[in-house]
């Protein structure tokens, strides 16, 4: 869901920009040096699941897992995605430079509201913390392309009806979205659940 | 051998992409009805030489032939996968569901069954291994030992007519090791084993072959002998298993 | 899969500073991103396929990655023609083509393309390990380089890692489908994944403050800025300066 460089206003790239800034400097502030490599760890998963392609009836949609991100990592979320779409760029090109800060908000941003809202439920058993991990993955497609419907809708009014259909067609994604990310919260949560223990500010 | 081998070998060459040396060159080689070591050097192309048979790999030339019929595309090779069953040298690269039931239950899910069959085949696998208990521990927790049967689990619970068993030894203490000798000498599945260990080999399996520069070559059964060697309290009397 | 394809080579762009080379990246993508008229535009594709001939780069590499950006640009073409609204260009039974949606589609595809030459030619012809020690030299805050350098480092191990785990699902017969136990099975096969690098992680930090590591890395060859690069940085910034006053013309 990167949006290419060339395509936004000067007011919303400076706006996600700025954003994206204070994200990362509040994400790095809650991170100390011995767990950043934790963090990258994180950081290099999700560059690997976005190439990892799930089937959909006849296509295919790769894996997003922000959500994922921001249930684990909370704030440090922001220089987790910062870093590894920095690198997604220089290793495929997609997104750019003067663009990362909006790209980097539109995907943390969700992800950190999912994650303030449903980590209470997160370790809840059976059909509770399940339905919390789904609605994470979920939501934070869904929002993530509604950050971007809204970064087009903001540079040109032209840009409305394309970015409706832009969220239209994410919707299979948040459904996939859900279920895996219901299905690897739950085996964290099983199988090495201090991995959580990461978004607890030290 | 007057039928048709279950597998087969012809004239396969493998060299990896960025080297220009060739790990098979023109291997011939048959499973019939009986269990076969093969040993060799490291890097020597025994396990490459399963990742070709199972389609992991796919070789320069030759063909491989299950059934007598070449297995060329990928649908092919999923239709031998469900005979023939391959378990890593490492178990850690075998297991990646949560618990040990789940993982054991995997195959026969991808086969077909329903989920309270896949259920009872996995229960039932355990139990004959002798691994009842195990089935809803966490399988990234589980002791060396442990995850080797368990991986050798999750093949036998998809009742293949074959297998393929890459470096079975490798860490085990000697209980599970002796454990292991007799579980494979009660399977009635013709298999391959792939082991340094020529005394493991000389207890599982009937016919022992090398893989040296590429090429299969037979090696004569290994005679039983002894060895002096030392342990504390040697001195005293005791059996070994 | 996991190459940096362009950052081998011996053009004047591998050897120059990283730091350099970022920041006038950035300086021409901002000033051709921002254009609204075609003429700077059309300068800058014209500056970016130039530094694309220098830095004698695979030219079917190029092509090919050029296309799977492209992507977003195709799905604008399908789009905005049609949603634009405004002008009337011309129409077909009820599908009316937007003169104001195929201009801003055109522009959008220049721009983009032009951009992406220049993080091709200006950023992609260093190793990310050159990237972070150059970002480091630009003030950026030393943790923020430090995760990117060390989530590089991972990106190899978790995917080969990955890769050998789907393996195992591959040979149990494992046939992906619109499915529930496919979407399981993927969840389960990147969580161990997941949870395998974890544990590494903790056992390279207990190593790496074995080895008295304090929170920097020290480059093993120091990046320095020569007089060529003083040269070349100063004829991007006028390049800039000059695409920028196109706009007003």
């Amino acid at each position: 869901m990167h949006i290419s460089e060339g395509v936004l206003s000067a007011s919303v790239l400076a706006g996600g920009g700025a954003l994206t800034v204070i994200g990362t400097i509040i994400g790095l502030k809650r991170v100390s040096y011995d767990r950043i490599m934790s963090v990258a760890i994180l950081s290099s998963a999700f560059f690997v699941a976005s190439l990892v392609h799930l089937p959909v009836g006849p296509g295919s949609v790769h894996l997003l897992l922000n959500g994922l991100m921001g249930l684990i990592l909370g704030w440090a979320c922001f220089p987790a995605l910062l870093a590894a779409l920095f690198l997604q760029a220089v290793f495929f090109q997609f997104g750019g430079i003067i663009v990362l800060g909006v790209n980097t908000f539109n995907m943390a941003a969700p992800a950190l509201l999912c994650s303030c809202f449903l980590r209470p439920w997160l370790f809840a058993p059976g059909f509770k913390g399940a339905a919390a991990a789904y609605v994470g993955g979920f939501f934070s497609v869904l929002l993530s392309s509604l950050c971007v419907a809204f970064c087009l809708a903001l540079t040109d009014e032209g840009f409305i009806k394309t970015a409706g259909i832009l969220v239209a067609t994410h919707f299979p994604i948040m459904i996939i979205e859900g279920f895996v990310t219901m299905f690897i919260v739950s085996f964290l949560t099983r199988v090495q659940p201090d991995i959580f223990q990461m978004a607890k500010p030290r | 051998m007057s039928e048709t081998p279950l597998f087969e070998l012809k004239h396969i060459s493998f060299k990896y992409p960025d080297s220009e040396h060739l790990v098979l060159d023109r291997v011939d080689f048959a499973l019939g009805e009986r269990k076969i070591g093969l040993i060799g050097a490291n890097g020597s192309g025994k396990t490459t030489l399963f990742h070709v048979i199972m389609g992991l790999q796919t070789p320069l030339s030759g063909k491989v032939l299950f059934h007598g019929r070449p297995v060329r595309n990928k649908s092919e090779f999923r239709e031998m996968r469900k005979d023939v069953g391959l378990i890593f040298q490492n178990a850690d690269d075998q297991l990646f569901s949560p618990t040990v039931i789940e993982d054991v239950a995997f195959g026969p899910l991808n086969l077909g069954e329903s989920p309270d069959d896949a259920g009872k085949i996995a229960r039932k696998t355990l139990a004959d291994l002798g691994l009842s208990g195990l089935e809803s521990r966490i399988t990234h927790r589980l002791s060396g030992g442990e995850k080797k049967l368990v991986s050798l689990a999750t093949i036998l619970a998809m009742n293949p007519k074959a297998l393929l068993i890459d470096e079975p030894t490798n860490d085990l203490d000697p209980a599970t090791r002796a454990r292991l000798i007799t579980i494979l000498n009660e399977l009635n599945q013709p298999c391959v084993i792939i082991s340094h260990d020529w005394d493991f080999l000389a207890e599982t399996v009937q016919d022992i072959f090398g893989l040296d520069h590429g090429r299969i070559i037979r090696c004569e059964k290994a005679d039983l002998h002894n060895h002096p060697h030392a342990h504390p309290f040697g001195g005293q009397p005791h059996h070994h298993v | 899969m996991l190459e940096e394809p362009f950052s081998r080579g011996d053009s004047f762009f591998h050897r120059a500073n990283p730091g350099m080379k970022i920041i006038s990246a950035a300086a021409l993508t901002l000033v051709v991103a921002l254009s609204r008229d075609f003429v700077p535009v059309f300068a800058g594709l014209f500056v970016s396929l130039l530094l694309l001939v220098f830095a004698r780069l695979d030219s079917r590499m190029v092509f090919r990655r050029m296309l799977a950006v492209n992507g977003f640009i195709a799905f604008l073409w399908l789009t905005l023609p049609l949603t634009y609204g405004g002008d009337v260009l011309m129409s077909v039974g009820p599908l009316a083509l937007s003169g104001g949606g195929v201009r801003l589609a055109a522009l959008i595809t220049l721009k983009s393309n032009a951009i992406f030459l220049f993080f091709i030619v200006l950023v992609a012809t260093s190793t990310v390990a050159e990237l972070g020690h150059g970002l480091e030299a630009l003030q950026m805050p030393p943790k923020l380089c430090f995760l990117m350098l060390f989530t590089y480092r991972y990106l190899f191990v978790i995917s080969s890692e990955y890769h050998r785990l789907a393996r195992a699902a591959v040979i149990r017969c494992f046939n992906p489908g619109t499915n529930r136990h496919t979407y399981r099975t993927y969840a389960h096969l990147f969580a161990m994944t997941l949870v395998k690098s974890w544990n590494r992680s903790q056992r390279v930090r207990d190593a790496m403050l074995l080895r008295g590591f304090n929170g920097r890395f020290y480059p093993m060859r120091e990046q320095t800025i020569t007089g060529l690069d003083r040269v070349f940085f100063a004829g991007m910034l006028v390049t800039v300066i000059i695409i920028a006053l196109m706009e007003f013309i």
